[in-house]
């Protein structure tokens, strides 16, 4: 990744903490509110593909984690493998991901994500909410990340330097395709 | 023959990241790694506050004018009052009630320590929690003000909570409905149990209530101050809410509902309070 990439990711990450913190935190709906940072994974996961979309990922689970009392690294983990799953199902198909295939992306991966967050914190023995709260946690989260995964994708096309319709398999972040 | 060092390549990464996650959870997790991180997000939420409190700032006079073209502006200042006056009169209630079922015993009891006298920091609450499974709230006071972790947190109402970190000019609070949240408490009936967490909107579940209590739906239940609690006595923390005794067990389960609105808090008070060592 070149100084310019490397500028660009912190002002996303930068931007990413203000909303979430700022912003995205007062919106609650029905006691859950969007996650700005899941959005971002199953994004990095669309645009750099699996194994560069995993590296963001756990990227941003560690930042995520300081704002958060969860325990450290739970993000990370979770974010990983939701990075390295979407970057996997985007990687089967041969164009760039149409808005269609963006959208279930989103929808399953904030769902999973929630989930797989949910059910990690589980197996160390970090209470969860109850399964109603959770239901509405997911469907908030996924319904969020649905409406603005396609304007995430286009952030982190210009972060990671990748031109559009030259997606994942590009190597962004070994330079990519330099506008 | 490329992809196939590519598949390698990449579940390489995976398992490299996946260990990496689970080292950091691990160490983390205890000694003296765990101060480190703890100081960390102290430092991040005293560095975002003033970011909050502005964004606050400016959200708050967007969402009244919007209150204010639909013609509800009056009714919007009239609801905060009525609010308020509604938590201070459910708050006198269940002090009355308590204090009329247990006078006979606080007389006797001399030692026993009060909520009110203790002094208190005021704070405005600045964020929801930013995790959707920690039940935590984030207020404008901390360290610098005498805010410390381990200090009970209170509304107009009754009981909030207690502070669980502390920045310097920022302090995070646990909510009562917290999973992880456990409150000792006193019924109207004399008994004495714990309160836990069941998560947002959810009341809260009392532990260890006999089965032959005589508690009731609509009992009061206080912070019962019992020898090394977290909590000082006396201060409301909610009303039982439902009553069920199951068969073939030594318990009863009892379900309280908190007096706080947990959901539409915007002023605290931080009491001053440490638990006895």
């Amino acid at each position: 990744m070149t100084l310019r990439t490397w500028g660009r990711l912190g002002v996303i990450v930068l931007a990413a903490v203000v909303v979430q913190v700022g912003v995205l935190n007062q919106i609650v709906v029905g006691g859950a509110h969007p996650d700005v940072f899941l959005l971002l994974a199953i994004s990095a996961g669309l645009v750099a593909g699996p194994q560069r979309g995993a590296v963001m990922g756990f990227t941003l689970g560690l930042v995520a984690d300081v704002f958060v009392q969860t325990p450290y690294g739970l993000s990370s983990l979770c974010y990983v493998l939701v990075a390295f799953a979407v970057g996997l199902a985007a990687g089967t198909v041969s164009a760039r991901p149409t808005l269609g295939f963006q959208a279930a992306a989103a929808l399953l991966g904030g769902i999973g994500g929630t989930l797989l967050f949910a059910g990690l914190g589980t197996l160390i023995d970090q209470p969860s909410v109850p399964r109603h709260q959770l239901a509405v946690v997911a469907v908030v989260v996924a319904a969020t990340c649905v409406l603005l995964v396609n304007l995430a994708c286009r952030l982190l096309e210009w972060t990671l330097v990748v031109a559009p319709g030259a997606h994942h398999d590009a190597g962004a972040f070994a330079g990519g395709t330099a506008r | 023959m490329a992809t196939s060092r590519r598949n390698t390549s990449q579940r390489l990464t995976l398992v490299i990241l996946l260990l990496a996650s689970i080292t950091v959870i691990t160490v983390a997790y205890k000694g003296e790694a765990r101060h480190a991180v703890v100081s960390v997000r102290n430092g991040a939420g005293d560095a975002v506050a003033p970011i909050q409190r502005g964004i606050a700032a400016v959200l708050h006079p967007i969402g009244n004018l919007f209150a204010g073209m639909a013609g509800y502006g009056g009714a919007l200042g009239e609801n905060q009052r009525l609010q308020l006056e509604v938590g201070q009169l459910r708050r006198q209630l269940v002090e009355a009630g308590q204090a009329q079922q247990q006078l006979d015993q606080l007389r006797s009891d001399q030692n026993l320590p009060f909520a009110d006298g203790i002094p208190e920091v005021l704070g405005e609450v600045i964020s929801s929690p930013s995790s959707n499974f920690d039940l935590t709230i984030e207020v404008d006071r901390g360290t610098s003000n005498g805010v410390g972790v381990g200090m009970p947190v209170v509304s107009g109402a009754g009981l909030v909570g207690s502070v669980i970190s502390a920045g310097q000019h920022t302090a995070i609070v646990q909510l009562l409905t917290d999973p992880r949240s456990e409150v000792g408490v006193r019924l109207g009936t004399g008994d004495v149990a714990v309160a836990v967490g069941q998560g947002e909107g959810d009341p809260l579940q009392l532990q260890d209530v006999s089965e032959t209590s005589l508690t009731s739906r609509g009992a009061p239940v206080v912070t019962s101050g019992l020898d090394v609690a977290a909590y000082p006595s006396g201060i409301p923390v909610g009303t039982v809410s439902s009553v069920r005794h199951t068969g073939g067990s030594l318990t009863s389960q009892v379900l309280v509902t908190p007096l706080v609105n947990l959901l539409v808090l915007q002023y605290v008070a931080v009491l001053q309070w440490f638990a006895p060592a």
